[in-house]
């Protein structure tokens, strides 16, 4: 047994332990990126950087082994800027894009791409929680929705945009109409309670994800029924018919939140009140004149002033959302703010009261020339589909149909790539060191398996992968610095070179170089 | 495409080996016979060793020697080193790429005849700008001469093909005449002048011996030819030509024979009538400034590791004995004790030569004290700092020394296996260094019971393929047992783990070459050089702008200054230095106020450089300290291996904005940025080339960051960033046309006996016009 210090912590660990082992051992997590248990250390990314005492230089901990007395800082600026530039400069040379254009161009950032291969392979059922996780009223929205996301579609450069509003609508139709529509789960109850002064598309929302977390939620409008301007407000009702909002609303009070009718703030009730009664209240009251606002609030440009990151006003415990603080007036900005002032009002009132971190999304923007035959290739050629009134949705076939003219912008494994997490952990920024970006690759792997170097980091776990599995070919290094890349010996296709590795080196993949499609 | 023959793949198989450590050799051989790796090859090759296809290809695909696709029957390659790249190496290579009508995205005429490649370092920074034609090299090329270099190739190939070789008749010769056949030495023709002198003395009867010798160091003299007379005394003619060699025999020896003095006297006067060039003799300089240049420049030198500089043939191992060679390695063998060779080293102060400045004796000792079966010795010869040529002159000059020196250490630290590990750039070195072996080998100073001891030492030599980061030991090792050479993090070192995971002993060419004499004259001896904490001397390959330059060695602890001024001679065109370039990519430019920094392994890393292997290129008011920073991290970042992401993705976000730089198109931030990412770079990359890369760039930052702000307003103080200077005649011009008939791209129209303009459109900003031109009327701003 040696002993070393870590971050002022004695260890004792056997020898031959590496120091990114040996802090793990007493509970010290140091990041990685490029490394992974049952491979030999790639000592490639340099995330896991630490300072040990005596060397001039900071040491991969991944690949260095413990010693007898020797001394290791895991945690020091010196430290965490290293971290933070080697994720930058693996950014400057990435390519592709978290999530999709239609997804970051959508106010409730809503997964657009998997929802609609959900609705390709028919399950329905997985789709309608897609659209649900970010979006509480999604039949209405897809009749009324300006469908920002459509703007930005990238397919849209090639001919037309999917119309991604009718295929949302189509799921959260078939919802409405199946026997057993969707209901989230929803944590116990928390006793916590929260007042939602207003019952238009903002407070519906938020009511919709406060009573998932467990929080009690009740629902103050001046109307004797939930609905706000969707009932009152200048909408042609062949667009959108009154049926549609009440049952789609329903579906919100099923979880639980209490609507009381006929209660004008400051006429009926007070916020004073409200404040002692709950826990936090929320101003959801749309478009307001001097007369609404309480006194005591402070104001910008007339509307309600809030804290945009956390939707706080001036009145602790009290928060706004929607209109009223001056957002856009369109539906889809209004159910977007009530989503995420349930957010900030959950992390208000949970003990932890930890905002996380904004997610990281790199973005490839404008495409190159040769890159869009690539996208295309996977894509059906079809036109957009047209419904035939404005007023009638897409039929089951149809909205298949559109559903094959995605082309999948987003990465196949945002949301377990290690280099994502990284950089939204670090803070990152994508243009830290500005570079042109390289052009767009993707490779077949193999069915339903796709390498796209742009994502590679180099660190070689798939080369690693491919020579545990005793492939004949497998994968090789090709090439040296900026331009190596993982290839098949002999400029073989992939399908050659990887015949029983394909999974592991998906699962080993720490980014979305290589991924499974579905 | 035609079907690829694969069946000489089994020959070379046979020739090569079977083995996965024989990856190198057998992708040379493959390389060797098609001119390129055909794939196809390449699996066979697979199929019939133990190589494994994965491994192998990433092999393959790292060296800089190998290329994938056919090539042209010659290759021409361009140098572009420090030395060269000041003198204008790119323009150079854009030269022949234009003469030979190669497009950007070709390598290769079109009738397959050259292929036009950039080489790292040719090692014959005197010559520059150097350009090699298969096995011949070309010094002092320029844009205008592509033409005429490429025609006397072609002619000299159709000669050598026409020609065999006759047998001279042999006498007891009276005089001597010696002649450096190096290789930088040969670029300037020093072989067709051997050859001259050799018919020279057939023809004239003279009975003298033409002799030719280790190098002189005095690169801008080449070719040399001295001659011995009869009493001793030595005269010296600089630059001689072919042509000048009978006149040079004539001069100094008399016919042996009356028939011979009358043929003498007969072709002299053909000679006359054919050739007008005849009687001028060879460029000599008067005797006076000759001799002065010559003692300046070897007054202040001191040789230890190129000791009998000039006089020793390299390949005359009884000359290498009479001198005292082998007396060392004999005396340890027989009756030595290795633990006095250590403390003798120890006393002596020597330290590493190969750049890390490590004291010797403590490396020696981590290999002794190892316990393993089996050890291993290896001799560093991948000298691929641009610049640097200092190991190529030893091993070409000195062979017998390196190989005692490494069976001293071999001897001493207990290892039986060797390697020396020399670039393919290095043919003659290789050749010299091959035949020393087997010379030592049959005289048994080397192989089995040297010097009929029970001590023995098998040396085998791998040649490189191209790969700056081999000269990293770990990179190195891994590349002498086939494998991908991407260096690995230390420790442990290859004194506990190195070549097939046993103890492993790394010296660099002129640290080997050292201790032969350091053990025969004693550490008191070497320690009367250099200074406290750098002892001996240190080999120099001096460059760039200089006057006379050349290897030179010199003690430790003699001034920049003293250099540049004493023994180089100052700078050439009366220039004003502006700075030294010291230990290449790895180094940093000790600029013009700091010249009385010393030299030594401290001084140096205080001024900003490191010693490095020994690179010294000198650098005059013309040259743009941002475009230096900027070639030297095109090498390293080209060079990287990739593992490491700061190295190899952070060194390329600095080239970008360094080529922003350069370009015309930077911006405020930009030196922060460059700043604070080179620290970042240094701080966490595994192995010396990343730790090393940012060195140029912050010490130019560090010295000239002025030169670096005004890039970002748009200027290049220094006229050399292509981007950011436009050429101009002025009113001087005396409507001669020559700059419109030299122009490469036409953008001069030619009008005699009117002002010329340049058509700035056109114009590839070579400089051209301005070097050609009699009335000195183009400006550059």
């Amino acid at each position: 047994m040696i002993t070393l210090t870590i971050d002022n912590l004695e260890v004792q660990v056997p020898e031959g332990m590496t120091i990114l082992s040996a802090a793990e051992s007493v509970g010290i997590r140091i990041p990685t990126l490029c490394f992974a248990k049952g491979f030999k250390p790639s000592t490639s990314c340099m995330v896991c950087v630490v300072r040990v005492e005596g060397f001039r230089h900071l040491v991969p901990a991944c690949g260095t082994l413990a010693a007898d007395g020797m001394v290791a800082t895991t945690v020091s600026d010196e430290i965490v800027k290293a971290r933070k530039t080697a994720i930058e400069l693996l950014l400057s040379d990435h390519v592709g894009d978290c999530v999709g254009p239609c997804e970051k161009g959508c106010p409730a950032k809503m997964n657009i791409p998997l929802m609609i291969r959900q609705i390709a392979v028919g399950q329905l059922e997985e789709a309608i929680a897609t659209v649900k996780k970010d979006i509480a009223l999604p039949a209405i929205l897809g009749r009324i929705c300006e469908a920002p996301c459509e703007k930005v579609c990238r397919r849209a450069q090639a001919d037309e945009a999917v119309t991604i509003c009718l295929l949302k609508r189509f799921v959260a139709d078939s919802d409405l109409a199946s026997e057993k529509s969707y209901k989230p789960e929803c944590l116990p109850q928390t006793g916590k309670k929260v007042a939602i002064i207003g019952a238009g598309p903002s407070g519906l929302a938020a009511a919709y994800y406060l009573a998932q977390a467990g929080i009690a939620c009740t629902l103050y409008d001046k109307a004797n029924k939930p609905g706000g301007w969707l009932l009152s407000g200048d909408i042609d009702k062949e667009i959108l018919p009154p049926t549609v909002v009440e049952a789609e609303i329903e579906q919100i009070f099923k979880l639980g939140p209490v609507f009381t009718g006929n209660n004008c703030l400051g006429a009926d009730v007070y916020l004073d009140e409200l404040k002692s009664q709950y826990d936090a209240v929320l101003l959801a009251v749309g478009q307001v004149g001097d007369d609404v606002v309480p006194i005591g609030i402070d104001r910008q440009d007339g509307k309600i002033a809030v804290n945009r990151q956390d939707y706080s006003t001036s009145l602790a415990g009290v928060f706004a959302a929607g209109a009223c603080i001056g957002s856009r007036n369109v539906c889809v900005r209004a159910i977007a703010d009530g989503k995420e002032a349930a957010q900030a009002m959950i992390s208000f009132l949970s003990e932890e009261r930890e905002m996380s971190k904004i997610e990281y999304n790199h973005r490839m923007g404008r495409l190159k020339e040769g890159e869009m035959p690539i996208f295309l290739k996977h894509a059906s050629a079809n036109e957009r589909t047209k419904s035939e009134l404005p007023t009638k949705g897409l039929t089951k076939s149809q909205a298949q149909q559109e559903s094959q003219r995605c082309l999948h912008c987003d990465c196949h494994k945002a949301d377990r790539c290690g280099l994502r997490d990284l950089a939204t952990a670090t803070g990152a920024e994508q243009r830290a060191f500005a570079a042109d970006r390289a052009v767009f690759e993707q490779i077949v792997v193999s069915d339903g398996v796709i390498f796209e170097p742009g994502k590679c980091i180099k660190c070689g776990l798939c080369v690693q992968a491919a020579k545990k599995h005793s492939e004949t070919l497998g994968l090789s290094f090709e090439g040296r610095g900026y331009t190596m890349r993982p290839a098949v010996p002999f400029e073989k296709d992939w399908t050659d070179g990887l015949k029983k590795a394909v999974i592991e080196c998906v699962k080993v993949c720490p980014t979305g170089a290589l991924a499974s499609k579905d | 495409m035609s079907e690829i023959d694969v069946q000489p793949v089994e020959t070379i198989v046979t020739d090569v080996g079977r083995k996965a450590s024989d990856a190198l050799a057998l992708l040379q051989g493959v390389q060797a016979h098609y001119g390129y790796l055909p794939t196809e090859a390449l699996e066979r090759l697979c199929e019939l060793t133990e190589c494994e296809a994965a491994e192998f290809w990433s092999v393959a695909t790292f060296y800089d020697q190998f290329r994938f696709k056919p090539a042209g029957r010659h290759f021409v390659k361009v140098c572009i080193g420090t030395a060269c790249h000041v003198k204008g190496a790119t323009q150079i290579f854009e030269a022949f790429k234009r003469y030979l009508n190669i497009d950007a995205d070709n390598d290769t005429d079109a009738e397959r005849l050259f292929t036009v490649e950039k080489v790292a370092c040719l090692g014959c920074c005197m010559l520059a700008p150097a350009v090699q034609i298969d096995d011949v090299i070309y010094g002092h090329v320029t844009g205008e001469t592509v033409g005429q270099v490429l025609g006397d190739f072609l002619q000299q190939q159709q000669q050598t093909a026409a020609t065999g070789k006759k047998k001279g008749l042999q006498k007891t010769p009276s005089g001597l005449v010696r002649i450096c056949l190096d290789s930088s030495c040969r670029a300037v023709g020093s072989d067709k002048v051997y050859d001259a002198l050799k018919a020279g003395v057939e023809t004239l009867q003279v009975p003298v011996k033409v002799k030719h010798t280790s190098c002189h160091g005095m690169s801008f003299l080449a070719p040399l030819v001295e001659v011995v007379s009869a009493d001793g005394t030595v005269f010296r003619y600089g630059n001689a030509q072919p042509a000048d060699a009978v006149s040079i025999l004539r001069r100094h020896f008399q016919p042996a024979t009356a028939s011979g003095r009358v043929k003498s006297a007969v072709d002299h006067l053909l000679d006359r009538l054919l050739d007008d060039r005849i009687g001028e003799g060879p460029i000599r300089y008067s005797l006076s400034i000759r001799d002065r240049s010559i003692e300046d420049y070897q007054d202040r030198q001191v040789h230890i590791a190129t000791e009998h500089a000039a006089e020793v043939n390299p390949l005359d191992l009884d000359e290498y004995q009479r001198n005292g060679g082998f007396e060392v390695l004999k005396r340890c063998v027989t009756e030595g004790d290795p633990e006095a060779v250590l403390t003798e080293l120890e006393n002596a102060g020597l330290r590493g030569r190969g750049g890390g400045g490590y004291p010797t004796h403590l490396k020696w000792f981590a290999v002794r004290r190892a316990d393993a079966e089996q050890k291993y010795i290896i001799c560093n010869g991948d000298e691929g700092d641009p610049g640097a040529f200092m190991d190529r002159m030893l091993m070409e000059s000195y062979p017998y020394r390196i190989l005692e020196g490494m069976a001293i250490a071999a001897w001493t630290v207990g290892a039986t296996e060797g390697r020396l590990y020399i670039r393919s750039e290095y043919p003659l070195a290789l050749q010299r260094i091959g035949a020393a072996i087997e010379q030592c080998t049959q005289a048994g100073m080397l192989g089995e019971r040297i010097f009929g001891s029970d001590f023995s030492l098998n040396l085998k030599i791998t040649v490189g393929a191209g790969a700056f980061v081999c000269g990293e030991e770990t990179a190195l090792i891994k590349s002498i047992e086939g494998k991908r050479p991407a260096p690995r993090l230390r420790p442990p070192y290859p004194t506990r783990r190195g070549l097939n995971n046993a103890p492993t002993l790394v010296n660099n060419v002129e640290t080997y070459a050292l201790v032969p004499w350091v053990l025969r004259n004693g550490s008191e001896r070497f320690g009367q050089y250099g200074t406290n904490t750098s002892k001996g001397t240190k080999v120099f390959a001096l460059a760039g702008k200089i006057r006379r330059g050349g290897l030179v060695e010199v003690p430790m602890g003699m001034t920049i200054r003293d250099i540049v001024d004493d023994i180089g001679g100052g700078i050439e065109n009366d220039r004003a230095l502006k700075a030294v370039q010291i230990g290449g990519p790895s180094g940093g430019c000790v600029p013009a106020s700091m010249a009385e920094t010393a030299i030594d392994y401290e001084s140096l890393h205080t001024a900003g450089a490191i010693m490095g292997s020994g690179g010294m290129v000198v650098l005059d008011e013309t040259d743009c300290m941002v475009d230096i920073a900027r070639y030297f991290l095109e090498f390293t970042q080209d060079q990287s291996c990739g593992r490491c992401t700061f190295c190899r993705v952070g060194t390329r976000r600095m080239l970008d904005i360094l080529e922003r730089l350069c370009g015309g198109e930077g911006k405020a931030g930009d030196i922060e940025t460059l700043y604070e990412l080179g620290q970042q770079i240094q701080n966490t990359s595994i192995c010396g080339l990343g730790k090393t890369a940012p060195n140029p760039v912050l010490s130019t930052i560090d010295h000239f960051r002025d030169e670096y702000e005004a890039h970002i307003a748009g200027r290049c103080p220094a006229g050399k960033c292509r981007a950011l200077i436009h050429f101009s005649i002025t009113d001087d011009c005396i409507g001669c046309t020559i700059c419109a008939q030299h122009c490469p791209v036409d953008a001069i129209a030619m009008k005699p006996y009117e002002k010329h303009v340049i058509d700035q459109q056109a114009c590839i900003r070579c400089g051209t016009c301005k070097s050609v031109c009699p009335a000195g009327a183009v400006e550059v701003e």
